[in-house]
């Protein structure tokens, strides 16, 4: 049963860590708000406790030793996973703090960069957080006094990852993987109709218009097509009634 | 007006051209941006490149063709990314829209870009092409799988869930995003044909830019080095300038990095020609490689295909032991220490022992000192005596070799291959088709077989060609 709960909270803190990286990438862009770094804000406290949580559970399970070769094959490899997550975690709280601290929001000489981004990120919080809608309720300041924050939270969690090299042995290159390549494209969302014309327009460039048109000529000629059969549907249906 | 970050404490000062990115996002006097219309959805702040290169031309106050490459270099380095035409990270002076980066995204000394990274990019492009990757994507991805297995688990979770969340975004976010990673990525592990930027060499160990502490230490650093700097010989600066022009004079046509090579410069046009023409060991030379053998007689030898000529003529003038017993000499210098006793002891053997099958003609006061040497034998035992051979073969036999019918025929069978010119279509199939050279292990061999050879055709008889020899230099 602790491996379920593991399994679970590593779930949780790897979904966190995804969001957490879309949120810093829209840092500095048209995209960045006050929102924005409650957002950032609230999302790390919120990896933070996952970070812990799944720590003390992980340590627990490795230090006993009385587990079977497969169970402990098990826990190394969810051990891996989580360190992996940590080590992303770290990487973008430092690059967040960086990025943060190079573009203040309420200097008005200072400009964002113009990315083409400018909707909010509000939904990405949203799925970090497991709400239905985020909640904004912090002070006009936030992007210069989180900044202070943010340097402990890095201090804490530096130290939090020396401790866990020390305290457990672990060897990650040890661990095998269960997925094989290209197990992502198993058990993923089909992607709707709709993206798939707007996400293909990033690719080959010379095609770009002339895939989105071929996509809607298709959708055009479907629609007339179910038109004509109805038509004729109907003028058969007077036909023989008359 | 540009502003400094105040509350930054880090050493590392923020690169100028940051500082021209941000000057370009000024609503009043940076860079005119426009809408990039697509399909369904129109997206902002694209910016042309004919208006970046104004932009920078008139804030440095230069002409086009330097803004121009300014512009490139902005490009190579992902600050600005095309949104037409992704693989060539070039600015084009004309309507061709661009985009600026996300920060997050800019290259920086001090953020590794990390494999890990990539193998979550490439997973979820994996998942958006539904498995159709590009040939070198596909090739890197199988490669990462192999030597990344232990975080493979980690990098399919993140990917995925890098994936939905991207989802929850609103579509035209969603376009630019992608674009965005793909821009990054397009600089940081280009694809075949891509120019990158970012091809810098080794990671230094120090950072040049920190300020060091004056501790004794580094006083004591200080004087060594000063001390050491004024005990150095010294040569008129009129002599040593003078060899300067003569060997740049020399060699300006034959340095493929200042002149024109032909056909082709492989690392301009992808085509390796060039390479296959001037292997080590090829039969018919290159003009151009036949010139530099006239030189001085140093070229000639150390390219191994001079060196093959000039045993050639030296074997029609049955005196190749000269050549013969200098190759044996570097052969000890350069072999391994195992081996090297008996190499020595053969040499003595064949080379300058009294009625020795090939004796070379050293003088007196060499031979002594050889042969003292060879009771305690060493790399260097021989080196006195490679000298005088040397000596004598760049006086005596290199001066005749120039004017012999064996030269003259090389020369005259020499190569001078036409100059290539590719079109855009066929430079593109050139890059396409790059693969790797012959492995370092093949050239070895090959090299082994030659030399085999070589030994195989044994020495000739030259005992009575030796007095021919003697009494040539008494007259």
């Amino acid at each position: 049963m602790g491996k379920d709960e593991c399994k679970t909270m590593l779930d949780a803190l790897n979904k966190v860590t995804a969001c957490f990286r879309h949120l810093v990438i829209a840092l500095g862009s048209t995209s960045d708000s006050q929102n924005l770094r409650e957002e950032l804000k609230k999302t790390r406290k919120k990896a933070q406790e996952l970070a812990v949580a799944n720590r003390t559970k992980l340590t627990a399970l490795l230090k006993d030793k009385n587990i079977s070769k497969d169970d402990r094959a098990e826990y190394e490899r969810l051990w891996v996973l989580f360190t992996s997550s940590m080590e992303l975690l770290d990487v973008d709280m430092k690059r967040s703090l960086e990025i943060g601290q190079d573009f203040p929001l309420k200097v008005p000489t200072r400009h964002l960069i113009q990315t083409g981004m400018t909707g909010s990120t509000t939904t990405v919080s949203a799925r970090a957080m497991s709400v239905q809608n985020m909640k904004y309720e912090a002070d006009a300041n936030i992007d210069t006094v989180d900044l202070k924050e943010l340097e402990t939270e890095i201090a804490q969690v530096d130290q939090m990852m020396e401790e866990m090299e020390m305290k457990v042995q672990v060897a990650p290159w040890a661990v095998e993987a269960k997925q094989e390549a290209g197990a992502e494209l198993k058990s993923t969302v089909s992607v709707g109709n709709s993206s798939v014309g707007v996400i293909s327009i990033c690719e080959e460039e010379p095609k770009e218009t002339v895939e989105g048109e071929t996509g809607l000529m298709k959708v055009f000629a479907g629609i007339i097509f179910t038109a004509v059969l109805l038509i004729a549907g109907i003028l058969g249906y007077l036909v023989i009634n008359l | 007006a540009l502003c400094q970050c105040t509350d930054s404490n880090d050493p590392i000062t923020r690169p100028r051209v940051e500082n021209v990115v941000l000057e370009m996002q000024d609503p009043k006097t940076g860079v005119k941006s426009q809408t990039q219309r697509l399909v369904i959805t129109t997206i902002p702040h694209a910016i042309t490149g004919e208006d970046i290169v104004a932009w920078i031309a008139n804030r440095f106050k230069i002409d086009a063709a330097e803004a121009r490459a300014m512009g490139t270099m902005m490009v190579a380095f992902g600050y600005i990314y095309p949104l037409q035409d992704h693989k060539r990270l070039i600015l084009k002076p004309d309507t061709s829209l661009y985009r600026f980066q996300t920060p997050y995204f800019w290259p920086a000394q001090q953020w590794l870009v990390e494999d890990t990274d990539y193998a979550i990019y490439l997973a979820k492009r994996n998942i958006r092409k539904k498995g159709m990757l590009e040939l070198y994507e596909q090739e890197q991805y199988n490669n990462l799988y192999k030597w990344m297995n232990h975080k493979w688990d980690f990098i399919v979770m993140q990917a995925k869930e890098q994936y939905r969340a991207g989802k929850e975004r609103k579509k035209p976010d969603r376009v630019v995003f992608d674009c965005q990673e793909r821009a990054y990525w397009v600089v940081h592990r280009p694809p075949p044909g891509t120019v990158s930027a970012m091809d810098y060499g080794h990671d230094r160990m120090v950072d040049p830019n920190m300020e060091e502490k004056k501790t004794p230490d580094y006083y004591r650093r200080i004087i060594m080095f000063t001390q050491q700097c004024i005990m150095r010989p010294r040569v008129k600066s009129s002599v040593s300038i003078g060899a300067l022009i003569k060997y740049t004079t020399t060699y300006k046509e034959h340095d493929p990095f200042l002149h024109t090579c032909f056909p082709s410069s492989p690392w301009i046009t992808d085509d390796v020609t060039y390479w296959t023409l001037n292997m080590p060991n090829v039969e018919t030379p290159t003009k151009m490689r036949v010139e530099r053998w006239t030189f001085s007689f140093g070229e000639l030898l150390m390219d191994p295909r001079g060196r093959a000529d000039f045993r050639l003529f030296l074997k029609k003038e049955f005196s190749g032991e000269n050549l013969a017993f200098w190759e044996a000499c570097e052969d000890l210098k350069w072999g391994a220490a195992e081996t090297m006793k008996e190499k020595a002891q053969q040499i003595y053997k064949t080379f300058l022992a009294r009625g020795a099958p090939r004796w070379i003609n050293i003088d007196g006061k060499t031979m002594d000192i050889t042969v003292k040497g060879l009771a305690h034998p060493h790399r260097y035992v021989l080196d006195a005596a490679q000298t005088h051979i040397y000596m004598l073969m760049k006086k005596d036999s290199y001066g005749r070799y120039l004017k012999s019918p064996v030269f003259k025929e090389t020369q005259k069978k020499a190569v001078a291959p036409e100059p290539h010119r590719f079109t855009e279509t066929q430079l593109e199939q050139n890059a396409k088709r790059r693969r790797p050279s012959l492995s370092p292990i093949i050239l070895r061999q090959q090299e082994e077989e030659q030399k085999a050879k070589l030994a195989a055709s044994g020495p000739v008889d030259i005992t009575q060609v030796m007095s021919k020899l003697e009494r040539k230099q008494k007259n």
